[in-house]
Order: C-alpha cells, then sequence, then structure tokens
C-alpha cells in the first residue's frame, strides 16, 4: 500500500491558514511594539517557529515555492533575533509581503493550481531586509545587572538571557514572578488536568515566561517523576492563579516581587490587538458580552443533552435495566449544571448602580429645562442584575423620570404657594425581591396624577384603583400636554415604558398617586432574563414554551365541565369553575392568532395564569409535554415584537420555539374584549 | 505492539507520520501536541520510540531530548528526532544531546518507516 | 441549516469602483443588494412562524445563535406564496443594527457593478416590488433591480 502524503493537502491548507493568521497577527504586534519603542523578541521567535512549520509542511506535500518564501523570511527574522529583537519598518514590510505570497500560493494550491514562486521584486524586498532588520529602529535600554533581581538558581540556570530580560522588564513594570508547580499523575489526566490545560487556563492571566520540567524522585503526588514549574508575569494574586488553574494554592508561590521602577521603562500592554484580555486590577477581566452569551448558548447545548441523556435512562428503566446508580449520577448532574448556569449567569451580572448612576445627569438637564428646582435621591445601588436588562430599562427610566418632573412637579411658585420646600424630590430606590427580581421605586413629591384629566383625555369614566389608572396612561398616543412637550416629547411614552417592562423583560409595572403628595412609579424585573424554568408544551400542532412562575396549575379539562357563555365579538365564551371561581377558557392557539377555535377538549389540558389579583384565565393546549431550563432569547427587532410572545428558544433541534407571555396575552385579549364591548 | 510517541505542534505532520507508519501492523502511535505534553505523557506511561519534532514552540526539540536522557529509565530509549531543511546547527547540538537518529523534511513515507523500524530493532 | 457562503466586505472604494453586488431570483425576476448590506446566505428550511407579526414575516429563525426575523419577499412584493424548494435561498442582510433575513426563490451569484451602470427605476416597474427597488442595472441580456434594504426591513415604520 503506497501512502500518498499529497493526500493531505486539504488538511495542509487548512492548518497553513491557521498559521497564516497568526502570522498577521503577530506582524501587528510587531508593529505596535515599534510604535510603543519596545522591542519584540518573543513576538519574532513565535514568527519564526510559525514560518518554519509552515516550511516543513510545505516540503512534505510537495510545494516547492511556498518552502522557499517561508525559508527567506525566517533568515530575516533570524537576524532580527540576532540584532536584538527588533524588526525594523522595512524588515516589517519585506515580511507583510512575504506573507502575502505565501497567501496567494495557498489560494493557488486551492484551486488546483500551482503556487507562484516568488517574485524577483520580493526576493530583493527580503534579502535586503536580511541585511539590515532594524536599521531605524532604536532599541529600549535593557536593565542593568545591579537592576536585575535574583531568581532561585534552579530556575536561573535554566532561563535564557532573553528571559531574564523579560523577567526584569515584568517585574519593573509592576508585576511578580509567581511558580506554579504542577506534577502530572493518572487521575489529574482523568480530570482533565494536563499540563496543556492548565497551561491554556493561566495564558491568558499574565505572560508565560517559561515551562520547565524537572526530575524529581517519584513519590505518591508525583508518580512520573516529573514536575512543571510554570513561570508566570502576572499582576494577578497567587490564589487567583491557583483557582484558575484548579491547583492548590499551595502550588503557587510568588518567586520574585513587584518592583517597579521610578522612571519609567514602559512596557506597554498591546492594546490595538483583538481578543486581547486586559488585566485591569488584579482578578478583574474585562471580557466581551458576546463571548459570556456564547458560553450561555455552549451551556444551553449541555442542557439538551441532559435532556436526551435522560431520556435515554428513562427508555432503560423502562426496559428492565436496574438504573438507580445513573439516576443517582443524573441528579448530581442537574445540580452541577444549574450551578454552572448560575455562575455563568453571574458573570453577565452588573451593579444596578451603572445605570442610576446616569440618573442625575438627566434630571440636571430636565430640570435646565423646565425651569424647575429639582434634586435626585438615588438609594440601594447595591443590587445587581443582568447587562442586557440593565442596558433595556435605562430608557423607561429616563422617561419615568421625565415625567415626574414634567407633570408631576409643580413650578416653585406652585410649591411654594402650597407649602412644599422650593426643591422638589425625586427619590429612585433600588432592591432586590425574592431572589428573582428587581424592584424600582421612582417616588415625586409633586402634584399626583390628576385623574380627571386623564379620563377626559381618554374619554373614559374617572378611574377609581391605580391600576385603571396605570391602564389609562399607558394607551398608546396620550399626553395631557395640548402641545407637544420639549422634554416629553414624543419619543417615549407610558405606553413603550410598559412594552420595555412587561413585554420586552416580562415584569411588571403599578402606580401609586395621592392628589397634592407625589407619585410612585414601581417596575419590577427579573434578575436575569437568560434562562428560565419552562414548560414545553403542543398546541394546534406547534410545540411552545411557557415559563415555569406564571403557571398557576394546569388542569386536565373535562368538556362535561366546560360550560358556554353568551356569544360575543365573533366568538363563543367558554369557561369552567375551580374552587369557588369562573374561569374562562381561551383555545391558545386561537388567542395566537393561530386558527379557530376547537370544540373538542377531550385529553387536553389548560394553562391557569393570573395575573397579580386579577380574575384568572386558562389557555387551552393539547398537551404539557414536559420541564425543563430554558434559555430564552429576547424578540429585539421591531418586526417580530409582538404582544404575548416574550422571546424564542431553542429546545435542541436548531428551530426556534417561540416563548410565550401568556400574562400578556391574556392582557390584549382583555383589551380586545372591552373595545369590542 | 511497539508503542510509538510522535511529538509535533503541526496536527497535519503528526497524521501524516501516523500515516506512514500504518503499513506495519505492530506499530501503535500515540500523538503528543507539545513538547509538554510528550514529557507528561512519558512519566505516565512506557514508549518504546520517539519521533520528535525539533520545531515546537514552549519547549523546543532539543530541550526535550535533554530532558528524556536525564531520567534514568528513559536514557536508553530511541528518539527520532525530524528536522527541516536549514536546521544544521540544531542538528548537531541534538544528536550531542542524545537523540538516535534524525531524519528531514522532506522525507518520503518509505524512509520514516524504515528508520522507526530499524531502531525498534528491525520489522517483526 | 446546512449550506452557507460568507460574502466578503469590500474595502472602502474610490467613486466609480465597481461594487460587489449578491444577486438573487424572486419568482424569476433578479434583485440585487451591495454586499455590504448582506452578512451571509443559507438554506432555508423554514421559519417558526410568530402571531401578530405583518403578514410578509414568515417568522424567525435561529442563525448561530442569533435570532432573526424573516420576510418572505414574494409576500413582501405581493406574489403568492410557494413552497420551499432546494433552491430557496435566505439572504441575511444587516443594516443600522437591524438583522433580517429575506426569502428568495434562490440565490447563486455575486457579480461587480459600478455606480454607471446602476440607472434610477422605470416607473413601469413590476407594481408589487414598487418602492422597494431603488436602482436598476442592465447585465448583458439581464435586468437587475437593486433593492433597497432598508424599505424592505419597514424602516420608515419603525420609531427608532
Amino acid at each position: 500500500m503506497q501512502v500518498d502524503l499529497r493526500e493531505f493537502r486539504a488538511a495542509y491548507l487548512a492548518e497553513v491558514d491557521e498559521h497564516l493568521g497568526a502570522i498577521n497577527a503577530g506582524l501587528l504586534a510587531v508593529e505596535v511594539a515599534n510604535r510603543a519603542g519596545r522591542a519584540s523578541p518573543r513576538e519574532l521567535r513565535e514568527l519564526m517557529r510559525l514560518l518554519h512549520t509552515i516550511k516543513g509542511l510545505s516540503a512534505m506535500v510537495g510545494i516547492e515555492p511556498i518552502v522557499g518564501i517561508a525559508h527567506r523570511m525566517e533568515t530575516v527574522l533570524r537576524a532580527a533575533d540576532e540584532a536584538g529583537g527588533v524588526l525594523g519598518d522595512h524588515a516589517l514590510e519585506a515580511m507583510i509581503q512575504g506573507t502575502r505570497a505565501i497567501e496567494a500560493g495557498v489560494r493557488a494550491i486551492a484551486h488546483d493550481e500551482p503556487a507562484p514562486e516568488a517574485s524577483a521584486a520580493l526576493i530583493a524586498q527580503l534579502d535586503a531586509a536580511e541585511a539590515a532588520p532594524a536599521s531605524e529602529q532604536s532599541l529600549p535600554p535593557p536593565i542593568g545587572d545591579a537592576q536585575r533581581p535574583e531568581i532561585e538558581p534552579e530556575i536561573a540556570e535554566k532561563l535564557t538571557a532573553s528571559e531574564r530580560e523579560e523577567v526584569a522588564q515584568g517585574i519593573a513594570a509592576g508585576r511578580h514572578l509567581l511558580r506554579i508547580d504542577f506534577a502530572p499523575t493518572p487521575a489529574k489526566a482523568e480530570r482533565g488536568l494536563t499540563i496543556t490545560t492548565l497551561r491554556e487556563r493561566i495564558l491568558p492571566l499574565g505572560e508565560l515566561v517559561r515551562v520547565i520540567p524537572l526530575s524529581r524522585a517519584a513519590t505518591e503526588s508525583a508518580p512520573g517523576g516529573l514536575v512543571f514549574a510554570l513561570l508566570l508575569l502576572t499582576e494577578a494574586s497567587a490564589e487567583i492563579i491557583a483557582e484558575a488553574g484548579g491547583v492548590p494554592g499551595s502550588d503557587v508561590r510568588e518567586i520574585l516581587a513587584a518592583r517597579p521602577l521610578p522612571r519609567a521603562v514602559e512596557v506597554n500592554r498591546v492594546e490595538d490587538l483583538p481578543e486581547v484580555v486586559e488585566a485591569q486590577r488584579p482578578g478583574v477581566l474585562r471580557v466581551d458580552v458576546g463571548r459570556i452569551d456564547d458560553t450561555i448558548e455552549k451551556l444551553s447545548g449541555l442542557i439538551v443533552t441532559r435532556s436526551r441523556l435522560a431520556r435515554a435512562v428513562g427508555r432503560l428503566r423502562e426496559g428492565g435495566a436496574d438504573t438507580r446508580e445513573l439516576e443517582a449520577i443524573m441528579i448530581d448532574n442537574a445540580r452541577q449544571l444549574r450551578d454552572l448556569r448560575a455562575a455563568i449567569l453571574r458573570v453577565r451580572m452588573i451593579p444596578i448602580a451603572t445605570v442610576l448612576d446616569r440618573l442625575p445627569l438627566v434630571i440636571r438637564g430636565l430640570g435646565r429645562s423646565t425651569g424647575k428646582h429639582v434634586r435626585l435621591v438615588l438609594d440601594g445601588a447595591g443590587a445587581e442584575l443582568d447587562k442586557t436588562v440593565a442596558e433595556r430599562i435605562f430608557p423607561a427610566l429616563v422617561h419615568l423620570l421625565r415625567n415626574a418632573v414634567d407633570h408631576g412637579i409643580e413650578s416653585p411658585e406652585e410649591r411654594a404657594r402650597a407649602g412644599k420646600p422650593e426643591h422638589a424630590t425625586v427619590t429612585v430606590t433600588s432592591s432586590s425581591r425574592n431572589n428573582r427580581q428587581i424592584e424600582i421605586r421612582i417616588e415625586d413629591d409633586g402634584r399626583g396624577v390628576d385623574r380627571a384629566r386623564v379620563a377626559e383625555k381618554a374619554g373614559r369614566d374617572v378611574p377609581t384603583d391605580n391600576h385603571d389608572l396605570l391602564e389609562l396612561l399607558c394607551r398608546p398616543g396620550l399626553s395631557t400636554r395640548d402641545a407637544v412637550n420639549t422634554t416629553s416629547g414624543r419619543g417615549v411614552g407610558m405606553d413603550i415604558v410598559r412594552k420595555i417592562v412587561v413585554e420586552g423583560l416580562g415584569g411588571e409595572l403599578a402606580l401609586d398617586t395621592t392628589a397634592g403628595r407625589g407619585t410612585i412609579f414601581l417596575i419590577r424585573v427579573p434578575l436575569t432574563i437568560a434562562i428560565v424554568d419552562s414548560f414545553t408544551l403542543r398546541c394546534a400542532g406547534e410545540r411552545f414554551v411557557v415559563p415555569v412562575p406564571v403557571v398557576e396549575e394546569i388542569v386536565e379539562l373535562d368538556p362535561e365541565k366546560i360550560m358556554r357563555g353568551p356569544r360575543a365579538g365573533g366568538r363563543q365564551a367558554r369557561f369552567f369553575e375551580r374552587r369557588g371561581e369562573t374561569v374562562p377558557l381561551v383555545d391558545l392557539g386561537y388567542a395566537l392568532g393561530l386558527g379557530a377555535e376547537s370544540d373538542g377538549f377531550t385529553g387536553k389540558q389548560a394553562l391557569v395564569v393570573r395575573r397579580g389579583h386579577e380574575d384568572p384565565v386558562a389557555f387551552a393546549i393539547d398537551r404539557v409535554l414536559g420541564q425543563q431550563e430554558t434559555v430564552v432569547r429576547p424578540l429585539v427587532d421591531p418586526l417580530v415584537v409582538v404582544a404575548g410572545v416574550s422571546g424564542s428558544t431553542d429546545l435542541g433541534d436548531g428551530r426556534a420555539t417561540l416563548v410565550l407571555d401568556l400574562l400578556g396575552l391574556s392582557a390584549k385579549l382583555g383589551r380586545m374584549r372591552k373595545d369590542a364591548a | 505492539m511497539s508503542e510509538v510517541l510522535v511529538v509535533d505542534d503541526s496536527k497535519v505532520m503528526r497524521e501524516m507520520i501516523g500515516a506512514c507508519l500504518r503499513p506495519d501492523p505492530s506499530l501503535a502511535v500515540t500523538q503528543a501536541a507539545s513538547g509538554l505534553e510528550a514529557i507528561e505523557r512519558l512519566s505516565l506511561q512506557a514508549f518504546d520510540l520517539v519521533v520528535l519534532d525539533l520545531n515546537m514552540p514552549d519547549i523546543g526539540g532539543l530541550e526535550v531530548v535533554e530532558f528524556i536522557r536525564g531520567q534514568d529509565k528513559l536514557r536508553t530509549l530511541p528518539i527520532l528526532v525530524v528536522t527541516t531543511r536549514g536546521e544544521d546547527a540544531s542538528r548537531a547540538s541534538v544528536l550531542a544531546a542524545g537523540a538516535s537518529r534524525y531524519l528531514t523534511k522532506p522525507f518520503t513515507p518509505e524512509a520514516i518507516l524504515t528508520e522507526v523500524q530499524s531502531l525498534l530493532g528491525g520489522p517483526t | 441549516m446546512s449550506e452557507s457562503a460568507m460574502v466578503p466586505a469590500p474595502a472602502a472604494q474610490p467613486n466609480d469602483a465597481p461594487v460587489l453586488h449578491v444577486l438573487f431570483k424572486v419568482d424569476d425576476a433578479i434583485y440585487a443588494l451591495p454586499s455590504d448590506v448582506v452578512l451571509q446566505m443559507e438554506s432555508f428550511t423554514g421559519a417558526t412562524f410568530v402571531p401578530g407579526a405583518p403578514r410578509f414575516v414568515a417568522g424567525i429563525i435561529q442563525l448561530r445563535g442569533r435570532v432573526v426575523p424573516v420576510i418572505d419577499l414574494r409576500t413582501r412584493f405581493g406574489l403568492p406564496p410557494r413552497a420551499p424548494t432546494l433552491e430557496t435561498r435566505v439572504v441575511v442582510g444587516e443594516q443600522h443594527d437591524r438583522t433580517v433575513a429575506l426569502v428568495a426563490d434562490s440565490a447563486r451569484e455575486v457579480v461587480r457593478m459600478t455606480r454607471a451602470q446602476l440607472k434610477p427605476p422605470p416607473r413601469l416597474l413590476d407594481e408589487g416590488a414598487t418602492g422597494f427597488v431603488k436602482a436598476v442595472a442592465q447585465l448583458g441580456d439581464r435586468t437587475v433591480m437593486v433593492l433597497d434594504f432598508a424599505k424592505i426591513i419597514g424602516e420608515e415604520l419603525m420609531d427608532v
């Protein structure tokens, strides 16, 4: 059997592509270092290694032109390394051109054409670069021997001169040198802790100067007679590194303390590179929110897989197998997933202060433009909430403040006449409720909401309770000012506030007002909107998801017990009795506009929902299929923001499954009924 | 069965070498993607031969050879070092450090198979 | 969602340099969108219906973790609906922070067109697509209509 290495061309192309990406990033890093007046010995050595790899691979699959270019580029880098680890601008340009030539070669091979030879111009450019790799670049002064910190001999003798220099520069820049000891064992490998994974975990937290393998006599803790000493220059503490690496704290110790020099020997952070995780303070990382969402996405994959596993175990049990141990493991697994979920969500939490701290500026602006004197009091900023919730709620808070200043608060003269202090006070308080919600209270000491005015504008009777008053206030287009007010504008009406809070976040909005004394608006939103315990159900041939907290009860429908009411608005009203209450029954499919209401309820169930102290409503469905934790993605685009749908989720089939907002749906039905009446 | 550890940070290279050794059913190939991983595996498992690339990040082939030869139980382990054209200086130091043989890229599948079998004491 | 093609973004262009456009067909008429608006193209396996959304919204799909609304171009242009075939493609566009997918009968080509080639649309255009077409170009014997993505996704109706 003949082994033909040309069969590896596709894999070769993929790997070279990856290396080219790394080379481009490396050249960019060198450019940044040049601008900062720094040498870049590490980057150069890495570039050399990458080109050397490309050279070897290309030789194996028989692509000579790329071998040639890579070899020349490697020689340039070697010359630069010997010149102190600096690649001047001209040499850098030559490397960039060389990289492009290799890219062209790769593209040609991908199209089954021969790779072009290097042009004479490129060869000349690379030769010139090799001759004078660092001509225009000035080198930063190296740390003098007298200022070099002392490193323990076992380590010191293994470090190269440039690595010692690197350590010296890092210490002078305020980082300390940690030594992490790691002895590989079969047990650790089984847990996923190997030198490779450990290295990956601590790499983002600092500069890994070197990993040194050390021989030891074989002991129980080091059965292989091997210990790796990882040397890390970092600002993070030893405890944090130990935790990040998953190793005991006793295995991490500081071997060189930070000693920042008075004169600036800059070791600047490379800020321009993408994908660089910047340490701002020890233990604090700035992370792209997209990455957290990615992680939550992967977690949802885990949750879905777990459901499949649970079903498979169920089938085994039905087949008569003894699945007790499996089930015990599944229970542990469920707990771990829950803990993992909580931990990931904690990463997305930000203090509510970040939202509230922007409000004083808003109030100042409002006070100035209305000529009213308002002071803002912020209270209870210790609560934390999900970043997305925080971002969404901000415009709602701003509008409520505008409302308060515009309509609620009187002019200074009016206040004086009413015996109130000249400065009005708006208090914004936040607190977390029962671990799942955050409550924000906006209270003013103004004149309160004029019920009569609101009723008149809405063409309705004067509302007697606060709930009805809020309903009227939230009707679209309502404004109790005759002219469009420049501060309130047409931008965000109370209807939008309700849309944001209730429909967009699955929260609640409430109002309390006293004539002459003031108004309180209450917003309650979930701490996180990411993962919700939900029921999966079937209705009208489709699957839907409904959050568990919303459902008061799942009822088995008995067609005999369902009573008919009057026909109204083209619909046959139905209801049933439940513990002394009359519960209206609506077909969920019909409520969603999926079709006409069905007549048969045999074998069907209904979900009873109730908003606050209101009357309950029951939605008839086919059946509840199961209960699980689901990741909810809100529907953001205006085209698909509709009442009754709070988001979508993936139940593992790759399709979007709608997450329903039954409370919103029942409110919408209520409005429809009242309008039709 | 002879246990062969193939060490190279390039996945394609590891696969290619694996393919070159496949014609001999007495060879069981394990891959390591870095010198560190190689040293780790060698400390926990017995191998009959190591195929080692010189050009690797973090810990180069030379250092791996030095470490292996520094371990009592690995002193006689056959090491076949794979180098790329233009590495003459390293080649000398590697042999001085205790590598058994070297092979230069590009090599044919037959070439590496022959080297491996010869280092293991002839084909079985 | 099996097959996908990433459309590369062109670098900044001087005035009459040719601009990459993605071509797709709806009912045998050829339409185009500039490639800086097109995020990606996918095959279409159906969308989840969203009750209460405008009629031309086929529903939502999941694309690499994002939930994206889908507009059926046939309905948008007033044409009778047709069941998706293997050729049916979803052209995912992004503009002003909104990502919306458009369902076309097929989508295969990418062409370069210069500004000079783009003419204002004539009045006698297919009625259903009026208002959505912002320019017309002749490519050989084919007429290509360049769409106004913002109009299609209903940008003017939205309270931004």
